[in-house]
């Protein structure tokens, strides 16, 4: 798993997130694998994309009060933003015992898992909500108690929504007072539990995780953008010997 | 048996003991200017080995004459059983490389759970031999190789095959077998990560702890495979290894830049094992008695050290100049202690006078030595959580004033001045190798590693000071909204805060730079000793060197190898 948040590193450093960001994306793409959670099928669906952040705007708050927020992420991933809105929202609830961020324009938002994961450890509830897909829809939840180390997560298919203003939405809530147990009301919905999350980490830390060739072929293809070229210049820029 | 809890409160707070300050123990050359001591990962692993008494013995033993094959020691250690795995492989004297680049090597080697069968053997042979090129499983937790010493290995093996004992000048001169050039561990090529090491298996669940053990293993089966080549040559002259010589004789390492980032990426573990260290001093200073003993075995120490010391041979100018400073230092050291020594305070703040920083950190290491009873215990607590979480409600203005308080030292740097930024590091793209370049290469630059702590602490309180300005109210999460850019540095320092020691103190931008000081650290809390700069960019030193024998084990233990000596025949 070291190698390949090492190499999720070099991959997000060479498509130009921010140094901070790059550790953090890595880290959300480990959690959700190390967890069942199939990250790297979520990052699959990702990577093509993932050099055109370069190019957006950055995130920016368009509304603020003392319980909440909305910010515009302007189309990036939650790979490269969603942890600062998140700790926003932590924020916030110390303040205000319970705060509420909105993020729009954002891709990729079941990685938020990792960031609201980390809430828990922190003595803080916290709970995300998102819906995904224009043909069929499928929306999403995730909550972890304050001082808990695995979050549940609920998902399921909901009919075509014409409300166009949510999409690509992400509503987290996060609270120092009151422990968010969020789960979806559609009877059809499949959760995974805390337990279960913590029995997909426990196999996963035992026995190690098994990459699709070419999902890590295309991540270190991406990550040698950090590499140099190899000169003989360079070869004695290590020393020699 | 202390307690996390008394250890933090022996680190800070009304009770806590009078710890050296960060501005002075975590500046660069000092840290550099380390020694061994007996909190090192060799010294605590031996220590467990021995007082365990895990029994260790090869479970397979298939060499030919020439001692290629291959070898399983089986390990049954306090809390389960492990396999250490050799392959020893021919290659040609022009082979034989001992940088990262390297493809061939003359031992593989692989650290493994559970006893191996005959089909997992013959899984890792066929991986363990290409090292970074092939995958081995999450059953392996350290991959290591070695090469043969070209002026030692055959030399012993002609001597004991005629019945002779090797020249104790000329084992002096290189101590050791083989030279370890890379230990892999934490979950890469396959491997298991630490999280399983630490939590599965109790016997490696301190840092390198598996790693120094295949060292150690290493050692000793160098030891075994030149006894067995040289009685398969001549069975009828043939006489085993003396004792003593085979005490002496260590294992090679070379360590070069690799290691340097790994200083700078993990801070809190940095900042934790210097506590450790620092602590051990700081309660023998306050608690350690001196009487008729403990001085002489000061004495005694010192002039093992004055030996060592005298004894290390290096090409290298840079070292020789320090190593006689050190000899001179220790001179010194030994007329204050047989004249003067009143209180250990008294004899620090004379070594902080007169003695040279590699001086003054061998008297710590001395120090260190005579109270196993305030400094073993603390062997246990060299883990920490790693995690760089951010205070998302600190204040905006706060945190600059931590900067203010804590990064002082990097905030004095002048990043304007002539080659203050002049140096980057990179990650070449052959085997990633981490290489150190000049700016003037401007294509290289925009592949810099984030290394350059100082500076991003710079630029982060000359954002900051103009967004707290604007915006006093805000929090740090609201100030990383606006900038993103400085999120890594904004969390290392909030984290970095809480520590005693905080982060190195150093300028890894500026020209003059000397990363050796960076690889000296981490080899002097390994363990290593006889330092030999092949450039300022890699190191040979050697491990294990006087540590007791496989063959020790279970017999009567002294931990009495610290700054071992050529023996006496």
């Amino acid at each position: 798993m070291n190698e390949l948040k090492a190499a999720l590193r070099r991959c997000f450093e060479a498509s130009g997130y921010f140094v901070g960001n790059y550790e953090d994306a890595a880290n959300m793409v480990l959690w959700l694998e190390k967890h069942g959670l199939n990250g790297l099928g979520e990052l699959k669906n990702t990577l093509p994309f993932v050099g055109e952040d370069l190019h957006k705007s950055l995130s920016n708050v368009i509304y603020e009060d003392t319980t909440s927020a909305t910010i515009d992420a302007h189309g990036r991933s939650a790979l490269n933003c969603i942890a600062s809105a998140v700790d926003l929202a932590h924020a916030k609830a110390l303040e205000s015992g319970i705060a509420t961020v909105t993020v729009h324009n954002c891709h990729n938002r079941m990685f938020v898992l990792k960031a609201l994961t980390d809430r828990g450890r922190s003595g803080i509830s916290a709970a995300a909500y998102w819906q995904n897909g224009s043909d069929i829809v499928t929306e999403h939840a995730a909550a972890i108690k304050s001082g808990h180390r695995y979050p549940s997560y609920s998902e399921a298919t909901i009919r075509s929504i014409d409300n166009n203003d949510d999409k690509q939405a992400l509503t987290i809530i996060c609270s120092s007072r009151v422990d968010l147990g969020l789960s979806l009301q559609n009877q059809d919905s499949t959760m995974i539990s805390p337990a279960q999350v913590e029995r997909n980490k426990n196999d996963c830390v035992e026995n190690g995780i098994i990459i699709d060739d070419d999902v890590w072929h295309e991540i270190n293809r991406i990550g040698a953008g950090v590499l140099v070229e190899n000169t003989q210049r360079s070869r004695a820029d290590a020393g020699g010997g | 048996m202390t307690t996390y809890a008394a250890i933090q409160s022996s680190l800070s707070g009304d009770n806590s003991l009078p710890l050296r300050p960060e501005s002075q123990v975590m500046d660069l050359e000092r840290l550099g200017s380390f020694h061994q001591s007996r909190l090192s990962f060799m010294r605590t692993l031996v220590r467990r080995v021995f007082k365990e008494r895990w029994k260790i013995s090869p479970s397979v033993f298939d060499l030919d004459n020439d001692g290629f094959g291959t070898v399983v020691y089986k390990i049954e250690a306090a809390n389960a059983t492990f396999s250490f795995v050799i392959f020893s492989t021919y290659i040609s004297d022009d082979e034989r490389n001992d940088r990262v680049i390297a493809t061939k090597w003359d031992l593989t080697m692989a650290l493994v759970e559970g006893e191996v069968d005959h089909q997992y053997i013959e899984q890792l042979r066929l991986n363990v031999p290409k090292q970074e090129a092939g995958r081995v499983d999450s059953r392996v937790f350290v991959l290591s190789r070695a090469n043969r010493s070209a002026r030692n290995f055959n030399y012993v093996i002609d001597v004991l095959s005629q019945g002779n004992q090797p020249d104790i000048d000329k084992i002096s001169k290189v101590g050791y077998l083989y030279r370890t050039t890379a230990v892999y561990g934490s979950g890469k090529l396959g491997m298991a990560d630490w999280e399983k090491v630490h939590s599965k298996h109790k016997d490696f669940a301190r840092p390198f702890a598996g790693e120094m053990f295949v060292c150690m293993m290493l050692r000793n089966f160098s030891l075994l495979q030149v006894e067995h080549i040289a009685k398969m040559r001549a069975p009828q002259s043939f006489t085993p290894l003396n004792y003593e010589i085979k005490r002496y004789i260590g294992i090679g390492n070379s360590t070069g830049l690799g290691m340097a980032p790994y200083l700078v990426n993990h801070p809190q573990l940095i900042s934790r094992w210097v506590e450790m260290r620092e602590l051990a001093l700081a309660r023998i200073r306050t608690l350690g008695a001196i009487d008729e003993r403990i001085l002489s075995q000061l004495l005694v120490l010192l002039d093992r050290c004055l030996a060592h010391t005298k004894e290390t041979i290096t090409e290298d100018e840079w070292q020789t100049i320090n190593n006689h400073k050190v000899v001179n230092d220790l001179d010194n050291l030994i007329q204050f202690s047989r004249d003067n020594l009143e209180s250990w305070n008294a004899i620090i703040a004379f070594s902080e006078q007169h003695c040279s920083l590699q001086g003054q950190e061998m008297l710590v290491s001395v120090m260190l030595e005579l109270y196993p009873e305030l400094v073993d215990e603390l062997e246990d607590f060299h883990c920490c959580d790693e995690f760089l979480d951010l205070d998302p409600l600190m204040p905006a203005s706060s945190l600059k004033h931590i900067i203010e308080q804590r990064y002082k030292w990097a905030l004095a740097i002048d990043f304007n001045a002539k080659g203050a930024k002049e140096t980057y590091w990179y990650r070449s793209e052959e085997k990633m190798e981490p290489r150190l370049g000049s700016v003037s290469d401007i294509e290289g630059k925009k592949k810099q590693m984030a290394l350059g702590v100082g500076y991003a602490a710079r630029k982060c309180y000359d954002q900051l000071g103009e967004y707290a300005l604007a915006n006093p109210a805000h929090t740090t999460a609201r100030f990383l909204v606006a900038y993103p850019k400085v999120r890594g540095i904004v969390r290392r320092i909030q984290c970095m805060n809480k520590s005693t020691y905080g982060d190195i103190q150093a300028n890894l931008l500026d020209q003059n730079v000397l990363p050796m000081h960076l690889l000296r650290c981490k080899l002097a809390f390994f363990g290593v000793s006889k330092f030999d700069p092949r450039s300022k960019l890699w190191v040979r030193n050697t491990m294990f060197q006087g540590a007791p024998l496989l063959e020790d084990i279970g017999n009567t233990f002294s931990d009495n190898w610290f700054m071992p000596l050529t023996p006496r025949l």
